[in-house]
């Protein structure tokens, strides 16, 4: 075993003894009920941002949001990516948060983390917010649970066709990596640890955007959020990317609207057109119905926005 | 583990689940470090760590370890961020400045690395500031300071001085707040609440010594009430101990609606017990069941209904018939409720963030069985109150209670969670208002039926407002409160006002453009004020109003909307000043609190001119139950009673030195009373301290708004706020404060609303994530403008404007969504769901 292999046994074992769960920057861990944490080693091979000799990315679980951001090569090979990134929470959140920790964080449904409620995510067998308050809720109804996933990150993650390196299992796909049990956030326990996500060697000229709706400006979750990449041939649309957040169980790539953006114009018609397709997957909640047009305009907006030089 | 903090290396034990906030603040005594919501939201604990910002309320203790730590005391005040704060005014109660301000510091230093001295943007500052919150809303001071900052405007330290008398020690953390307080042998309280919405409460067991909470019938009638507080050495501990205690309830049907069968307050006894939401006296009105009113402030109401029915019967056009909603909103100050308390020779002591020291010592007093005198008050900073400190809450309860039971000082701070729970709402309303227009084109009736959502509160008073607004055309103004298992709704900035203004503002709007007439040339018409109607005149002539245009149906259209206010002058006659000559200067004294509003400075301004001093002679004292009998800060009455009080001493001192120096007059005291008004006042005798004068306040607010017709959202993006309140004493500052007063407004119209699970009345919102506050981004250019005249009858010629400034700002934004989407929005808070859905229809 290597040293770094053993630090990162030695943090899975003090998880499995303790029943706690392990921490990176924090900032999602340390808001909920306090129970035994382990940090994440330092010394492993965790950090940093490492390029292959085939153009390709290696972006340490523990990278911060604010090092990727400032990372020149990294933001200007993936537009996207850094796009995306820096929507995310607020420059005091970004300076701590992590890759790992942003793709692995809980959901922020409030009846989750009100106290007093059982449900499918806290070892309770039922969903208060599904009758009850859910305005905040997913649009596509993946059942039990309907809390939107909260990971923007991810978002570009998937339109990179990005996989995550989880210590002793084959590299996994972003997709997989949430899994379909709606009743949890992803698919690792409690004692796996991410070690880093692989992004594909970039495309170049590729055109990008990311777009949220929010009710405030800034430093708000967002209602809807969406990643778009496309590359463009004069004005036709040569490939396409989408990812939308905001709306289902797990972040959501949405191979229809990039299926249907292929080979066509890259025009406001088009872009409706496109966005029709992801708004046919919707079966939104009785208080969530809005999100379906809200979806279909941030994806216009964003695709819009990507072919807006 | 070893970090250097503040440039010293030190050498501490952590818990892996210790907060920095919790090691720089409880264990280095680093209190400029605050913490507000203890989430990540607001950014009251932000500290650098390697030249980054963090979390402090977040970020683990551990992971400072080799770090370099730099908190607002590292600072200094010698950064020329914080000199542009304190020039700017970038900050009133100053709980969230310390955030901002370390904040601040590393962005300008990364700027001016960066860029020289360029000044940012607005979109540059607000997206570097967007981890920050500001209840008090300075948002507009932050962006001016950090632009002049960055330009290099307050590198020279002799630059500019401070606005506010006591900014120095807020941009350098040096105030101190209650919760700041640390005393030897103290213990942390905590408060035991009631999981359930309706229970009667049994035994209560518990291993240690423990205080009730509870109403005299032991039932507690909202999720989240106080049921018994206890106390440990740390807060640990004591979160603990609390869940420790073990609490029979009986649980009772829960009434969600005023119309259960089950009623809340079942008898006359207990219903004397209902907290209120109103402010002053309380309007009679009869109890059926869960609904208690109407409270009937009507003029000539059978004509007023009679002609409403007649043309509701006729159809016609020149009614104008709606219901409007407005959501709870909630106080939240970023200074939660806090108190602590000590028993000293059968006196007690209080260290209390309050809005009314003297009030609260009359409460404490009488509740305790102490005698004047015995009831001593410490309140030298206030991170907020808005209405909600105001009265003994149970923070003071209960560390009253126990530091009697453990003989040792007691604090209680209440969390973020229980802030906004049971710290403080406006009550919810509905408003069913028929606005009729005579042949005339004058206002010939109006019914105005509001019922109020106050959970277990009375006193909801809407409707109430309207009677003293548009002459004296017939109104039946009924309000009704509904009593349900919901948290009590308390006094809020201009209680009742925002929602009445909210319906009233959008039918007056509406009957405008019914009529085909300018909506401010209609309200000058009814409006009989002279004041108002000098606002009128002024902003009509404005770019903003007169150069709108059609907003088009582009995906972003443009609106602008006009909304009036009009508010009873209150004042304390009993206030007093004193001024006592102490080693060459003058130091004011007054039992009262500053909550950002001012009033240090406007004492101040008012001594140093009456009596030609230089800014050094003078020092204010505030702050404390000892000193000469001040008003609350409540129902903008501090300013129109006080200063008029430190004139008169001011003119006393001046009489008693007979010519000579202050060095030579060691130790010479006057104290300065309010003199009356000329005619008296409309309360022949103070009720509660408060006198009603004479004379109405007024404000005309325009608003512009862009709405996002595809994605929802609407965006104020100028604002225009004409107040009429006559003199004012403190430009900078009362700008400041008119300033949060309209940032407020659009919090309300655009984001606040407390939810709740339907089922149990369970709030889902007690975080400042899901509870939204607006942001610096939020913040459209505000200008201010002061009309001074018409208020010679009152000494100083000036009255209050902390209310008056918030109360038409929903409206005009309603007005403007109008203007610029043609839907008229009837509930509150316009969010993106409702944008969308209603310009759908
Ligand atoms: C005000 C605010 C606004 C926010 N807005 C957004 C937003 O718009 N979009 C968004 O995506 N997020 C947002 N967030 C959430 C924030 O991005 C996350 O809290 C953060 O990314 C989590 O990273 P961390 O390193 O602090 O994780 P931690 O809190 O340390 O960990 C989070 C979870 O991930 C697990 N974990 C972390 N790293 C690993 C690893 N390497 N291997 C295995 N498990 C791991 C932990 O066990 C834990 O369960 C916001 C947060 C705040 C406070
Ligand atoms: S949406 Fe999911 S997290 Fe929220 S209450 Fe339902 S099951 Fe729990
Ligand atoms: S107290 Fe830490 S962000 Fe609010
Ligand atoms: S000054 Fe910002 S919260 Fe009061």
């Amino acid at each position: 075993m290597t040293a770094i292999e053993a630090a990162l046994e030695a943090a899975a074992e003090a998880v499995r003894a303790t029943g706690g769960e392990l921490r990176a920057g924090g900032t999602d861990v340390m808001t909920r009920p306090a129970r035994p944490l382990v940090d994440l080693p330092a010394g492993a091979d965790l950090h940093g941002i490492t390029w292959r000799p085939d153009g390709s990315v290696r972006v340490g679980a523990l990278t911060t949001i604010t090092d990727l951001l400032a990372d020149a090569r990294l933001t200007a090979s993936y537009p996207a990516l850094a796009a995306t990134a820096a929507a995310i929470a607020t420059p005091q959140i970004r300076n701590v948060a992590t890759v790992g920790g942003n793709l692995l964080q809980r959901n922020r449904c409030w009846y989750l983390r009100t106290p007093g409620f059982a449900c499918h995510q806290n070892g309770g067998d039922t969903c208060p917010a599904r009758d009850g308050a859910h305005l905040y809720s997913a649009v596509v109804d993946q059942g039990p649970c309907v809390a939107p996933h909260p990971s923007t990150l991810a978002l570009a993650l998937l339109a990179y066709a990005a996989t995550a390196d989880v210590h002793g299992r084959a590299p996994l796909e972003i997709a997989d990596l949430y899994g379909d049990d709606p009743t949890r956030d992803h698919v690792l326990d409690s004692a796996e640890i991410l070690r880093a996500v692989h992004l594909p060697p970039p495309v170049s000229g590729e055109r990008t955007a990311y777009r949220r709706a929010t009710a405030r400006e800034r430093a708000e979750w967002p209602l809807v959020e969406a990643t778009v990449r496309l590359t463009l041939d004069g004005d036709t649309i040569t490939t396409a990317a989408v990812a939308a957040g905001g709306i289902a169980r797990t972040p959501l790539l949405l191979p229809e609207v990039a299926e249907a953006l292929h080979g066509g114009p890259a025009t406001p018609d088009a872009f409706a057109a496109a966005a029709d397709r992801a708004t046919a997957r919707c079966t939104p909640l009785p208080r969530t119905a809005y999100k379906v047009p809200l979806l279909h305009a941030t994806l216009v907006d964003a695709l819009t926005a990507a072919c807006t030089p | 583990m070893e970090f250097s903090v503040n440039g010293k290396v030190v050498d501490v034990d952590v818990e892996t689940t210790d907060t920095a906030a919790e090691l720089l603040r409880e264990r280095m005594g680093l209190t400029g470090t605050k913490v507000a919501c203890g989430t990540g939201v607001c950014g009251a604990c932000t500290v650098q760590v390697d030249g980054r910002t963090a979390a402090g309320c977040l970020l683990p203790a551990g992971s400072l370890a080799g770090r370099e730590v730099t908190t607002v005391e590292g600072l200094g005040g010698d950064h020329p961020v914080q000199r542009a704060f304190a020039a700017h005014d970038a900050l009133q109660c100053g709980y969230c400045t310390p955030g901002f301000v370390v904040e601040a510091a590393a962005f300008t230093d990364r700027w001016r690395a960066e860029h020289g001295t360029a000044a940012p943007s607005r979109e540059e500052i607000a997206e570097a500031l967007s981890g920050h919150l500001c209840r008090c809303g300075a948002y507009a001071g932050i962006y001016a300071a950090v632009a002049a900052a960055c330009a290099g405007e307050h590198d020279d330290p002799e630059a500019a001085a401070p606005a506010r008398v006591e900014a120095v020690s807020k941009i350098t953390g040096a105030a101190r707040y209650t919760t700041d307080v640390v005393l030897d042998g103290m213990l942390e309280g905590v408060i035991v609440r009631s999981p359930h919405p309706h229970a009667k409460v049994g035994e209560i067991r518990c291993d240690g010594p423990l205080a009730e909470l509870l109403p005299p019938d032991r039932v507690v009638r909202y999720a989240g009430q106080p049921v018994a507080a206890v106390a440990a050495p740390t807060r640990a501990e004591a979160l603990a101990l609390a869940a420790r205690v073990e609490v029979e309830y009986a649980v009772l049907p829960t009434v969600l609606s005023s119309d259960d069968e089950t009623v809340v307050f079942p008898t006359k006894e207990i219903r004397e017990t209902a907290p209120r939401a109103n402010e002053g006296p309380l309007a009679k009105a009869e109890w059926n069941g869960n609904v208690r009113g109407p409270a009937a402030m009507s003029w000539r109401a059978r004509t007023a209904a009679k002609r409403i029915e007649r043309a509701r019967k006729n159809g016609d056009r020149n009614l104008v018939e709606a219901t409007y909603t407005t959501g709870v909103q909630a106080h939240t100050c970023m200074e939660p409720h806090s108190c602590v308390a000590r028993w000293n020779g059968g006196e007690l002591r209080l260290h209390l963030s309050t809005q009314a020291m003297t009030r609260v010592a009359e409460q404490a007093a009488e509740r305790w069985g102490l005698g004047p005198g015995q009831v001593h008050i410490v309140a030298e900073h206030v991170g907020g109150g808005f209405g909600s400190k105001v009265n003994v809450t149970t923070d003071v309860v209960a560390a009253v209670e126990l530091a009697r039971l453990h003989e040792a000082p007691v604090r209680v701070v209440l969390s973020r969670a229980e802030e906004i729970v049971d710290g403080g709402t406006r009550p919810g309303t509905r408003i069913d208002l028929a606005v009729l227009t005579g042949e005339d084109g004058g206002l010939a009736a109006f019914t105005m039926d509001a019922h109020g959502d106050s959970g277990v509160s009375i006193g909801s008073n809407a409707a109430w407002h309207s009677r003293f607004f548009y002459g004296n055309a017939p109104r039946r103004i009924r309000d009704y409160d509904h009593i349900t298992n919901r948290a009590p709704g308390i006094p809020f900035r201009g209680p009742g006002l925002p929602p009445m203004l909210w319906a009233l503002e959008q039918a007056v709007d509406e009957t405008a453009l019914r009529r085909g007439e300018d909506p401010i040339a209609l309200r000058r018409r009814w409006d009989g004020n002279p004041k108002r109607r000098a606002l009128y005149d002024r902003v009509s002539e404005l770019p903003l109003w007169r150069d709108r245009t059609d907003p088009g149906v582009g995906r972003v259209r443009r609106g602008v909307g006009v909304a009036a206010a009009n508010y009873m002058y209150f004042l304390d006659p009993g206030t007093k000043v004193s001024l006592t000559v102490e080693q060459g200067t003058v130091v004011a004294r007054i039992a009262a609190s500053d909550i950002g509003t001012g009033s240090r400075s406007v004492i101040a301004g008012v001594v140093r001119s009456a009596l030609d001093l230089a800014p050094g002679q003078v020092r204010v004292e505030l702050g404390r139950s000892e000193h000469a009998y001040g008003p609350s800060a409540a129902s903008s009455c501090s300013t129109a009673s006080i200063a008029p009080a430190a004139q008169d001493a001011a003119r006393r001192l001046r009489k008693a030195l007979r010519g000579h120096s202050l060095a030579e007059a060691e130790g010479l005291e006057v104290v300065g009373r309010r003199p009356r008004d000329r005619r008296g006042y409309v309360t022949p005798f103070a009720l509660d301290h408060f006198a009603i004068g004479r004379g109405f306040s007024g404000a005309v607010v325009v608003t512009e708004v862009e709405v996002d017709t595809l994605l929802g959202r609407v965006r104020p993006t100028r604002v225009w706020c004409g107040i009429a309140a006559g003199h004012i004493y403190s430009p900078r500052l009362a700008r400041s404060q008119c300033e949060g007063g309209v940032i407020q407004g659009i919090g309300y119209a655009l984001f606040e609303q407390r939810q709740e699970d339907p089922a149990t009345a369970t709030v889902l919102t007690a975080n400042l994530e899901d509870y939204r506050i607006p942001g610096i981004a939020d913040t459209p250019e505000i200008d201010v403008h002061f009309h001074t005249e018409g208020w010679d009858h009152v000494p100083g010629r000036g009255v209050g404007i902390g209310e008056i400034s918030t109360m038409a700002v929903a409206a005009s934004i309603g007005n403007a969504v109008r203007h610029a989407t043609g839907h008229r929005f009837h509930d509150l808070p316009i969010r993106p769901d409702r944008l969308l859905e209603g310009i759908a229809e």
